[in-house]
Parts: structure tokens; C-alpha cells; sequence
């Protein structure tokens, strides 16, 4: 007993700290999304202070909830975050696999592969946007003008021509626009995160039992099967890793989104919390906990799902 | 049910040769054991056998087909890994009717082998759990279970027992012993455990180096041994060296005969305590290993050759006294010095 309470006594300290660290920032968004509290208003100065006089109730969440940008923030974030899920997951799977047999040069390649999760999300952003998704100077523009060119020279061929004229013309896609800012934040996420779900899953490749798999060859399962039963059941909880960790951090993307298109089109919670943020932060609280909570409804659906299709 | 021939069979990692060149014959129903000192290649060579390790040169052929070529699941082998290899994520059940499943059996044929399979074993209650809920022993059976629900014609075993304590390890020993009398297949066994080797087999094929030295029963082996590797690697405790020097006057004329380039190979179970002037060899002794029923007296000839007698009951004299040793000239087996081979 004695033993114990002392050792309590000796963690209190940091148990307090990591409460405080938590619980007053909460507290705090809470108290500030149920009040008017405004950063100036010319009109109503005394909402310009934090104070229980301003007492708004549920005022502010239901301003939020009809506020037109709310539900396309809510469906941007849900589309993006599960968009980048399924890429990275997918695509660091098959990469995992295929880097994992021995061959020449396989210390390079690795590096390589990692060498996406060190630049900084808005130099990715930057990168991405200008050299490789612009309609006129980037990669894309380049490579529609080159295929526009081909086709029009297959046009005066001889007896195909006919053919080929009947070919429309191809239009790069402006990646800034309302309708594609979006996909090209989950380009640019993907491949700057696919390197880290690549990492987990390789050094869990690592520890897979060959023995297994030769009892599976002499069971007579084909790659695929081995992979199916074997394999993905073994990466289970890597894979349970990289959905969790991306979700919690492509909640809160706003470098990327920022840099596209300066949130046209594509505003996701964090965003529409920065735009209240400028000057009602009741508003922004209240979104800020709305943003709570469809964490927490994500998690659970992910961790249930992950769970249901991987551990049985 | 399936006879099964190698013929000429090396395997090579690049350039370092760890086969050299291996025939046998082994007939329908012959439970065969490979043994040999760790990396002679035991494994290898079963692996080879199951397809799982490309074969160098030569035919290994199972029936009367040439299988070098032929997918393992084709082959009609299943294998008894070291550590099990279980499915970790599935039930026993599913296990054992894992590879059933991929050759695409109708389910009520499934189950009907998957339970006969572990009414044999005796793993009924078992067949819901997954592995991780097993211990070691019941591991091991659903091992075999999963062996056996496929009906193989050869079965084989990479030292399937290594991983269990040694009450354990005797109780599967026989459960395999009976599996094969109620199976009748063909079964391959490797081990380097020269016990598990003598109580199993059939016939032991004794390995070293990549090459087979001795292929024969195991009271063949024993009691002819062709070469000095096999005469100390059959046998427990190792079978003893002597020079002629090392023989006492009284000795038998045809073992005072033996010239200087043979060495003379008695085993400790075949010496006895005899009175001065009978015997064959005599010595000091250092240590005495009392095992109760017998004890292994540890010696050392007067020309300085260390011995084990292994003696009924424990010499009572001091340790300076000299034993009188003796054996009969029939369990004495001559070995050239040079070439290692029996004479
Ligand atoms: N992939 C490989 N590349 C090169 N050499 C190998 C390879 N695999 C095995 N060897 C060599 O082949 C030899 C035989 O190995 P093997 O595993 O068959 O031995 P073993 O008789 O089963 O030994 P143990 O009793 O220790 O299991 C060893 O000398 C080993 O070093
Ligand atoms: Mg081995």
C-alpha cells in the first residue's frame, strides 16, 4: 500500500501537467463556442471580451451547422482524408511487397522511396501545383500539348487520318479550379505520405514468417491466396497504425489546401475554423468541436472497420 | 502410397556445393531418417524433395514421375515444419483445411478429413482455438494434422521434435512411430538426434558434408558401421578409439595382430570389469557418471587414449588402482587410419 501510494504521489506531477495540457485548451474552446466573443466590432464592443455575460447557448452551433460552407467542409474532409487512406494503404502495400525480395541496388531504392515524407507539406504543396499539375508549365501541360501534337500529326496521315480527326482535342485540367482542388490536395497528400505507410509495412514484412509461407506453397496456395491469408492478416495492425496516425493528421490539413486554391472549392473543418478564426471565435469553437467530434466518429468507424475485416 | 528415388542429386548456392551427388532408393511405406551433424544438408536435401529448393542437377522422382519440375502442392508431399509454421491468424480448423480449401474440396469433404484427422491426433476440443492458444505439444499435432488431412503419399519431418521438453519429445516420438504403423505412408524424417534416429527408422541415411556416408537399418548401422564418422555418430555414448599400443599383453591374438594403422573401435557398452589377466585393455579411471541403472566410467589408458566404459556397476577400488577391461573379439570393429573405412 505504502509502495503504491508513493508511486502515485511521484506521477501526479506529470499526470497534472498532461491534464492541464489537455483539459484547458478544451475548456476553453468549449467556454468561447457557447458566448459571443468577437475580435472587434465596432457596433457591440462588449463581445469583444471573453465574458459569461455574452452567453450565447447552442447560438453559435446552430450558425455554424447553417452556414453554407459547414456541410461542404464536412464532406471535403471526409472525402480527402478517406481518399488518402485508401491510396496510401493500397499503393504502400504493393510497393512494400514488391521492394521487399532481395535486388541490385534495393539500399537506394529504399531511400528514394522515403525521401517524400522529409519535404515540408507547402514546399510539397508548391512543388506539386506548379511543376506538375499546371495546365500550361507543369508536367501535365506539358504532357497534354506533346499528345495534342501527336494526334495532330497522325491527322494528316494518309488513310488513318480520317480516323484520328475524329479524335478530340485534349484539355489539361486546371488543378486550381472548385471542382479539382480537391484531388489535387489527395495527389500531393498521397504522395507524400505512401512513403510512411511503405516504411511500417516493409519492417513489418520483415518479421513475417517465411516457414508459413512454404507450408502455404505446399498447401498449394497461389500468391495471391499467400498474400490474402498470410500477409494481410500479418500487416493487421501496421495497417491499423497508418490509418489511425493519417487520419488523426489529414483532419487538420491546411498547407495544401491553402496553397491550391486558398480553400476554393476545397475548404475542409480546419479551414473554415481559420475563416471564422479572423474575427468569431465563438464560431470558430463551435467548429472547432464539431471538428472533435467527427474525429472521434471516424476513429471509432475506422477502428471497428479495420478490426472487423482484418483480425478474423 | 509412393516409392521415391533420388538419383544423382546435388544442389549448389552459386559456387559453394552443399549436396555433391546423392542417390537412394527408398521403397513404398519406408519410414527413413536423415542424420547428420548440423549443416550436412538434412534439410536441404528434404526441401528439394518438397520443391521448396531448386534442384542443382540430378532427378528426384516420386512414383515413377520425375517431380524436379512439378509445383510442390502437385507433388503429393506435405512437410512437417521445425517451428510448426502454423496459420497464426486462423483457427486449428482452418488450418488443417487450408491447403484442402485451395484445391477447391467440397466443404462436407473438408470437415469429414479435418475431423478424422483430429480424432486421430486427439485435438477435437482444440479445433476453435488459434494457434497462439496452443501449447507447444498441441502445436505440434495440429502440425502433423495438417499433414495428414492431405492425404500425402510421403510425408516429411524437419526435426519436428526440437522444440519440445524431453518427456514430450519421447511421447510424440512413439505417436509418430504409431502414426506411420496405422498409415502405412512413406515418411522422411531429419533429425541430428541419433535416438530419435535408431527408435524411428526403417532405414538411416547418415549424412556429412552433403554426401550420404551409411545408408541401412539401424541395427545394420550399429553393428557395422562402414566408417569411423558413423561408428561414433550411431551409438551413445560415442563408440571409443584405441591404438594398438593401447592393448594390454593378455589381450586376444587376433586383436594383438592389428597393425599400427588401424584403429580399433570397442563401444563403452560392450567392456566389462574383469580379474588381472583376462583382460584387453587396462586403466585408470578420473570420473564416474552414475546413471543408476548403469554408470559411465570415465578412463584413460596407460598410453594416454581417454575413454567411456559403461559399467553395471561402478569399479569400488581407488582411482590410481588399475580396471582390467575386457570385450569380446567379435564387438571390436577395425577401422583403416587413412581412409577412415572399415576394415
Ligand atoms: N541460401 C543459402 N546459401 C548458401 N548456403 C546455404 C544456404 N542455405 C543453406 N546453406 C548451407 O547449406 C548447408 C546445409 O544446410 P542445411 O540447412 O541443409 O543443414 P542441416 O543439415 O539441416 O543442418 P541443421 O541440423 O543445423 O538444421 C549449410 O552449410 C548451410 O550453410
Ligand atoms: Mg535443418
Amino acid at each position: 500500500m505504502q509502495d503504491r501510494s508513493l508511486a502515485r504521489l511521484l506521477q501526479t506531477p506529470a499526470v497534472v501537467l498532461l491534464l492541464i495540457w489537455m483539459l484547458v485548451p478544451l475548456g476553453m474552446t468549449l467556454f468561447f463556442s457557447f458566448i459571443r466573443y468577437v475580435l472587434t466590432s465596432l457596433r457591440r464592443p462588449e463581445w469583444t471580451t471573453p465574458s459569461l455575460d455574452n452567453w450565447r447557448g447552442l447560438g453559435n452551433y446552430q450558425f455554424v451547422w447553417n452556414n453554407d460552407g459547414f456541410w461542404l467542409a464536412i464532406y471535403n474532409s471526409v472525402l480527402m482524408v478517406g481518399s488518402i487512406l485508401v491510396l496510401t494503404v493500397v499503393l504502400g502495400l504493393a510497393i512494400a511487397v514488391l521492394i521487399n525480395r532481395a535486388f541490385p541496388g534495393r539500399g537506394i531504392v529504399r531511400v528514394l522511396l522515403i525521401s517524400p515524407f522529409f519535404v515540408m507539406p507547402a514546399v510539397n504543396a508548391v512543388l506539386w501545383i506548379n511543376m506538375i499539375l499546371d495546365p500550361v508549365l507543369g508536367l501535365q501541360g506539358l504532357a497534354v500539348a506533346g499528345m495534342n501534337e501527336m494526334i495532330d500529326g497522325l491527322r494528316t496521315f494518309p488513310l488513318l487520318g480520317g480516323f484520328f480527326s475524329l479524335w478530340p482535342d485534349l484539355e489539361p485540367i486546371s488543378f486550381r479550379a472548385t471542382q479539382t482542388s480537391a484531388y489535387a490536395v489527395i495527389m500531393m497528400v498521397t504522395w507524400q505520405w505512401t512513403p510512411f505507410a511503405v516504411l511500417i509495412f516493409m519492417t513489418s514484412l520483415q518479421s513475417e514468417d517465411q516457414q508459413q509461407k512454404e507450408a502455404a506453397i505446399l498447401d498449394g496456395a497461389n500468391a495471391w491466396s499467400r498474400f490474402r491469408n498470410l500477409t494481410l492478416p500479418h500487416l493487421g495492425r501496421p495497417i491499423a497504425i497508418v490509418i489511425m496516425i493519417q487520419a488523426i493528421f489529414h483532419l487538420s490539413l491546411y498547407a495544401e489546401i491553402e496553397i491550391v486554391s486558398r480553400g476554393n472549392g476545397n475548404k475542409n473543418l480546419p479551414y473554415l475554423i481559420g475563416e471564422f478564426a479572423s474575427n468569431n471565435i465563438g464560431a470558430a469553437s463551435a467548429t472547432g468541436i464539431y471538428a472533435v467530434i467527427l474525429a472521434n466518429i471516424i476513429a471509432i468507424f475506422l477502428l471497428r472497420m479495420v478490426g472487423k475485416t482484418l483480425m478474423d | 502410397m509412393a516409392s521415391l528415388t533420388l538419383r544423382d542429386v546435388a544442389k549448389a548456392y552459386g559456387s559453394t556445393r552443399v549436396i555433391e551427388s546423392i542417390d537412394l532408393d527408398i521403397t513404398d511405406g519406408e519410414f527413413v531418417v536423415f542424420v547428420g551433424p548440423s549443416g550436412c544438408g538434412k534439410s536441404t536435401l528434404l526441401r528439394m524433395i518438397a520443391g521448396l529448393e531448386e534442384i542443382s542437377g540430378g532427378d528426384v522422382s516420386i512414383g515413377d514421375t520425375v517431380v524436379n519440375e512439378v509445383a510442390p502442392a502437385k507433388r503429393g508431399v506435405a512437410m512437417v515444419f521445425q517451428t510448426y509454421a502454423l496459420y497464426p491468424h486462423m483457427t486449428v480448423y482452418n488450418n488443417m483445411a487450408f491447403g484442402l480449401k485451395q484445391a477447391k474440396m467440397p466443404k462436407d469433404q473438408i470437415d469429414k478429413r479435418v475431423r478424422e484427422a483430429a480424432d486421430i491426433l486427439d485435438i477435437g476440443p482444440l479445433l476453435d482455438r488459434t494457434p497462439r492458444a496452443l501449447s507447444g505439444g498441441q502445436r505440434q499435432r495440429v502440425a502433423i494434422g495438417r499433414a495428414i488431412v492431405r492425404e500425402p503419399e510421403v510425408f516429411l519431418f524437419d526435426e519436428p521434435l526440437s522444440n519440445l521438453d524431453a518427456a514430450l519429445r519421447v511421447q510424440t516420438r512413439l505417436e509418430i512411430a504409431r502414426l506411420h504403423e496405422r498409415l502405412g505412408s512413406t515418411m522422411i524424417y531429419v533429425t541430428h538426434d541419433q535416438v530419435e534416429a535408431m527408435t524411428l527408422a526403417d532405414k538411416i541415411v547418415v549424412l556429412r558434408g552433403g554426401d550420404i556416408e551409411q545408408v541401412g537399418s539401424p541395427m545394420e548401422l550399429y553393428e557395422r558401421p562402414q566408417n569411423t564418422f558413423v561408428a561414433q555418430f550411431i551409438g551413445s555414448p560415442k563408440m571409443n578409439f584405441f591404438n594398438h599400443s593401447d592393448l594390454a599383453q593378455t589381450a586376444p591374438p587376433e586383436l594383438r595382430q592389428v597393425d599400427e594403422d588401424t584403429i580399433i573401435g570397442i563401444r563403452s557398452e560392450h567392456l566389462s570389469l574383469c580379474s588381472a589377466g583376462e583382460e584387453t585393455l587396462s586403466a585408470t579411471y578420473e570420473l564416474v557418471e552414475q546413471l543408476g541403472e548403469h554408470a559411465l566410467v570415465h578412463c584413460t589408458t596407460s598410453g594416454g587414449t581417454e575413454f567411456i566404459a559403461k559399467l553395471d556397476v561402478p569399479p569400488q577400488s581407488g582411482r590410481d588402482v588399475p580396471l582390467y577391461l575386457r570385450v569380446s573379439p567379435d564387438q571390436v570393429h577395425l577401422f583403416n587410419r587413412e581412409t577412415g573405412l572399415r576394415k
